[in-house]
């Protein structure tokens, strides 16, 4: 049996949508109840339903054989996966955002709110910039405005919340998109099955074959 | 604080498990008896400076390290391998070679670079064949490691994957590619990031590395990887590989190796053929090996060697966590 990590919320719905058509179907009784796991019709599958933080942590540690998670997520975690593809589903941004464009513009120590410290640490670490960084576990856009840093650095879909918060995006980082990420392990212990959902992905993702 | 408290990453073996602990050891140990590996102790604290050397930077990094009285910076041994290459190349010079050497030792780092590897201390079981050059060193090296796997009950449920460095480093040369844009593709191959390939630079490379992920399988894997490479180094490293992979279908083995040529992770002696073991309810590796040729040099007699190493703490947890594997365990 082949178990998927998947992420809860903003990518579940797509990610499983997507399985369905690579011939994975989990059916909507399963789906509906508040158990976080779930067989497909065929028994060969397994879905876990967890946050998406902790997708790379069961796949890494092997309990699950694989997930779908963001890229962002992936990068922040630093967990040691197979990353064989993108899923092009769950398109966003990952941004630096402010009051106004002035506001990582100082030369003293710039004060960053943000979900993703080590993406943070890295990104203006590589310019050269002093910076505090401040590890919110949400409603990051809150911060600027009331003071407690100079800028944030989020996972931006539409922009909405960052407007409505009186913030505009000052640079962009990089894009993310969900990720089908393997396990290590599972890759050559479970080689065909794996091979085999993966190539019906990417045929659906690329509409070529792997 | 706590007197109670266990610094992260360490643990105790108490009664049944430490008892099975034994007995993995004892069987490893005891198979290497048997093909003639004189055991070796290494210092638990040593200098540094060899295993940054040996393994890399990125690698030594994240080992213990303070200073000795005179301000030299000493290290809780990260590797035995290193060690082992220093002693074949000094204490053991005029000893006539081929060298065997075996050891079971501890071997720490301070800093671990994923939740999923949380042992800071981990025991190795491992051997080294020093001063042959012949592909029979690779095929017996791995002969020694499959038998330790059978002899532990694992017959049927561990994998061994093969690759030779040079396949990549041929290509890498092929494309030109600076030390800074080969350690960004190298990093890439070995974690199939396929998307990120693809964009990487131009299409002829992109599109072969990304070709190269795709190269895992039985011996097929070795015919397409040669309408793949277009150059001296890849092709002979292929050939060597072929070679190693017709020995080991002679024995019967091919059921329990892969070939995998996207398998790239980083130690950086390795210098021609480098597996990895997997074992079925071990979620990451738990062990591996290859060809280091260079690395004895670095302490000043050229010779080439071999050797790998399994993770005593890893065999250990699968074994008692699959229990009827004991059923099978001989001795």
């Amino acid at each position: 049996m082949i178990t998927i990590a998947i992420s809860k919320g903003r990518i579940q719905d797509d990610a499983l949508a997507l399985l369905a058509r690579a011939g994975v179907r989990f059916n909507d009784s399963s789906l509906g109840s508040r158990c976080l796991t779930a067989t497909d019709e065929t028994g060969e599958y397994r879905a876990i339903f967890v946050k998406p933080a902790d997708v790379p942590v069961y796949v890494e540690h092997g309990i699950a054989d694989c997930g779908i998670t963001g890229r962002d997520i992936l990068i922040e975690s630093q967990a040691d996966l197979l990353l064989p593809l993108d899923l092009d589903i769950a398109r966003c941004r990952l941004v630096v955002a402010g009051t106004s464009p002035n506001a990582i513009k100082g030369r003293g120590m710039l004060r960053v709110a943000t979900k993703y410290p080590l993406l943070t640490a890295e990104y203006f670490g590589s310019r050269g910039t002093p910076v505090e960084i401040i590890r919110l576990s949400g409603s990051v856009e809150l911060a600027p405005s009331l003071g407690l840093c100079d800028a944030i650095v989020d996972l931006v879909e539409t922009g909405r919340t960052l407007r409505d918060n009186g913030l505009s995006i000052i640079e962009v980082i990089t894009e993310s998109t969900a990720r089908f990420v393997v396990n290590r392990a599972s890759y050559q212990l479970k080689a065909e099955s794996i091979t085999r959902l993966l190539n019906a992905l990417e045929q659906i993702v690329n509409g070529v074959p792997a | 604080m706590h007197l109670s408290r266990i610094p992260a990453g360490m643990r105790y073996y108490v009664g049944a498990e430490a008892r099975l602990r034994r007995k993995v050891e004892d069987t490893a140990m005891s198979v290497f008896n048997r093909w003639s590996y004189e055991e070796i102790a290494t210092p638990a604290v040593d200098y540094y400076a060899p295993f940054e050397q040996g393994m890399g930077v990125a690698e030594a990094q994240r080992s213990f390290r303070f200073t000795d009285q005179d301000g030299c910076m000493l290290t809780l041994r990260p590797d035995v391998t290193s060690s082992v290459a220093r002693a074949a190349a000094t204490l053991l010079s005029d000893v006539p070679r081929p060298l065997r050497l075996s050891y079971v030792a501890s071997v720490f780092k301070q800093q671990c670079q994923t939740s999923a590897e949380w042992r800071r201390e981990n025991t190795q079981l491992g051997c080294e064949l020093i001063g042959d050059g012949a592909d029979a060193a690779d095929l017996e090296i791995l002969l020694v490691a499959v038998e330790i796997l059978q002899q532990l009950g694992l017959r049927n449920s561990f994998c061994i994957t093969l690759n030779h460095i040079e396949i990549f480093n041929g290509l890498a040369e092929q494309f030109s590619l600076d030390s800074t844009a080969r350690e960004d593709v190298r990093r890439l191959i070995d974690s199939r990031a396929i998307p990120e390939l693809k964009h990487f630079s131009n299409n002829g490379l992109s599109s072969t590395f990304a070709e190269l992920v795709h190269l895992r399988g039985k011996r097929d894997v070795l015919h397409d990887a040669q309408r793949l490479v277009s150059n001296s180094r890849s092709e002979a490293a292929l050939s060597e590989l072929a070679e190693l992979w017709e020995a080991l279908e002679r024995k019967g083995l091919a059921d329990s190796f892969e070939i995998d040529l996207g398998d790239l992770s980083r130690l950086d002696y390795y210098t021609a053929l480098s597996f990895k073991v997997f074992v079925n309810g071990a979620g990451t590796r738990v062990g591996g090996g290859g060809r280091y040729d260079r690395l004895i040099s670095s302490f000043g007699r050229s010779e080439p060697a071999v050797g790998f190493v399994l993770s005593l703490d890893a065999l250990t947890d699968v074994l008692a966590n699959t229990g009827n594997q004991l059923i099978s365990f001989k001795q």
